[in-house]
């Protein structure tokens, strides 16, 4: 079995080529870096570094733009919150298993956070259960986080329930952690919007919704939940089909406001292709939202 | 109503219990070719697609009603329900040949026989009637036929000549031209030769090759109507001629209007013509009066129709329709719901 952070890894790499390189670290760089006053060096600019770390003096006499960098005051923790529950082990809406793409997800954000280095932690979970494995830095540290996500979330897993891991974050987390939480298309519920309103108030959130698969697609679909096989050609029916893009289209606005209400910066894949770019964005986003 | 093949309804639905159970078995992965899909909720929660589902479960009832329905009628239809009557055929194959003695002294009696057998001839189906009439010379007036029309009219004219009625006396003719008057034995023989040859099992297949395949048997029965007074000298005595019936399997119903015997003498001529009549396995009325002549036609027919009523028979008669029409009416249905169960 190839290594899952290798995998990562190279899709990274295939994306620095893509675009500037570097890119995606100058926006984890200015948005998790922890800065201090006390200044450390300079380095070449980065398209996605702050535009006030610029130090204009330093360019004019070098020429090219110049980054301030400085002493972190801290090491940063990240916090990866993921569902390992039987739902992670469904489709997602472009057809891999929902599964892959949050390992590829988590393995972008903790590879950022490692060479920054910074310290990852990985709370995941189902309804039974909650694992809480400590943050730690290195690559094998990572790969053995990605490991236990692969394996844990399967058909056979208990059902899923993130508010579990979420409330375990906040009950037992002490100080200031990012958490970058990846999860399916939950629904809004008052409990869990004041749970994340709880947790925005101690920490820094990221949230990547993977998309789950859409019901009246060509397929036979059986439900996760309780394997039971659901009626594709009557979901296909017009008013049947009309019912079900209303319902998704309030549920995606519903979790969509519940997120922003609680200041947490969302976004959303459908396919591993898509996850680096979304998370280029979602972490502009979240820097621009200071 | 019963099965015939009782049997197949049992095998049958032993087998569709097996086709159920192996469509059905516990522990077969329905979902084998089912891809997982995350909160299903999504969907199952739209009362849309309850209402939807509701339709097609209900759809789903009725198609398999119908395929229930359907299939325990065709086994029901497979195993053939018959019904079993026991019915006791009445043959109409009697062979009926009036044997009639012209003499003067039998006129009244002749004319109530054929007067009688006139209106029978109108109820007959099947049976034959053959007329022959003998004085000194026997005549055959019409032979053994099922054309009642002509029958009848031949029986009319032979009533209005044995009436006397003015004109009619030339039906009669060639009676007397023998010597003699009166020759029983002789008419009796001619009208035994009426019946086709005897069928004893050597001639049976000679017969049945030339007469285009088996035949029924045939009764035979002969009216003899006479008083047994011989005068003159006959060919054949009266005991030889009822030894003929008697080969010819004929029976002789003999009507003797004037058994005038004195004691009990076998000589006497009554005596000897209800010998010959029974010996041929027949009877012998001795009449009173030309009027009883009907009652006693009608006992002799009524007596041969129960000894010729035929062996019970089990007539089978299947009765496919009401189990077809079922299936059919199920078929039509499943049809229409697997028409709208179709994905």
């Amino acid at each position: 079995m190839t290594s899952l952070l290798h995998r990562v890894k190279s899709k990274m790499a295939i994306f620095a080529h893509r675009k500037a390189r570097g890119m995606l670290d100058g926006e984890y760089g200015s948005v998790f870096r922890g800065r201090s006053l006390d200044f450390d060096d300079l380095r070449a600019y980065v398209p996605g570094d702050e535009v006030r770390d610029i130090d204009w003096k330093a360019t004019a006499r070098h020429g090219s733009p110049l980054i301030r960098r400085y002493v972190a005051v801290r090491r940063q923790t990240v916090l990866l919150i993921t569902d390992t529950g039987r739902n992670m082990a469904a489709e997602a809406a472009g057809g891999e298993t929902k599964k892959d793409i949050a390992i590829m997800a988590l393995g972008v954000i903790g590879y950022l956070a490692h060479r920054h280095g910074d310290v990852v932690g990985l709370v995941c979970g189902d309804a039974h259960k909650t694992t809480s494995l400590p943050a730690k830095s290195g690559e094998a540290h990572l790969e053995r986080l990605l490991r236990h996500v692969h394996n844990n979330a399967t058909m056979d897993s208990a059902a899923s329930r993130l508010e579990d891991q979420l409330e375990h974050v906040a009950r037992t987390v002490k100080g200031r952690f990012l958490l970058f939480v990846v999860a399916d298309e939950m629904v809004a519920t008052p409990s869990l919007s004041g749970l994340l309103r709880r947790l925005r108030a101690q920490h820094e959130i990221l949230w990547l919704t993977v998309r789950d698969a859409d019901l009246t697609a060509e397929a036979p679909w059986f439900s996760v939940h309780d394997s039971s096989p659901l009626m594709g050609h009557l979901a296909r029916s017009p008013r049947v089909a009309a019912a079900y893009s209303q319902a998704v289209t309030d549920r995606d606005s519903g979790r969509t406001d519940m997120l922003r209400q609680a200041g947490i910066t969302g976004g959303s894949v459908s396919g591993s292709p898509e996850v680096i770019t979304e998370l280029f964005a979602l972490l502009e986003r979240h820097r621009r939202a200071g | 109503m019963e099965l015939m093949f009782w049997w197949v309804v049992p095998l049958g639905a032993a087998v569709a219990g097996l086709a159920a159970w192996a469509a059905w078995r516990p522990g077969r992965n329905t979902s084998a070719r089912r891809r997982p899909a995350a909160h299903a909720d999504r969907l199952t929660r739209l009362p849309e697609y309850q209402a939807a589902l509701r339709r097609h479960r209900q759809w789903l009832v009725v198609a398999a009603t119908a395929c229930g329905v359907l299939l325990a009628s065709t086994l029901l239809a497979a195993a053939r329900p018959v019904n079993v009557d026991t019915v006791r055929p009445e043959q109409h194959n009697r062979d009926i040949v009036l044997c009639l003695d012209a003499s003067g002294s039998m006129s009244s009696a002749d004319a109530e026989v054929v007067d009688v057998f006139a209106r029978l001839a109108e109820d007959f189906e099947g049976e034959r009637i053959g007329l022959t009439i003998f004085d000194s010379t026997a005549i055959q007036v019409f032979p053994l036929t099922d054309d009642y029309e002509y029958a009848r009219e031949q029986l009319a004219l032979a009533r209005d000549a044995f009436n006397g009625k003015p004109g009619t006396s030339g039906f009669l003719d060639g009676t007397w031209s023998g010597r003699g008057s009166s020759l029983i034995g002789d008419g009796l023989a001619s009208c035994i030769t009426s019946f086709p040859p005897s069928r004893d099992p050597e001639n049976s297949k000679q017969q049945n090759a030339g007469q285009q395949g088996s035949r029924q048997p045939r009764s035979r029965s002969v009216i003899l109507a006479t008083d047994n007074f011989v005068s003159g000298d006959p060919i054949m005595t009266l005991q030889e001629a009822a030894g003929m019936a008697k080969e010819r399997e004929a029976r002789v119903y003999a009507l003797n209007p004037g058994d005038f015997d004195y004691g009990t003498d076998a000589d006497q001529p009554g005596a000897q013509l209800r010998a010959a009549a029974e010996s041929s396995g027949g009877a012998y009325y001795a009449l009173d009066s030309p009027d009883a002549v009907p009652g006693i036609v009608r006992a002799v027919q009524e007596t041969e129709k129960s000894t010729l009523q035929g062996a019970p028979r089990a007539v089978v008669t299947d009765l496919p329709n009401l189990p077809l029409a079922v299936a059919l009416l199920a078929g039509l249905v499943l049809a229409v719901a697997s028409w709208r169960l179709r994905p």
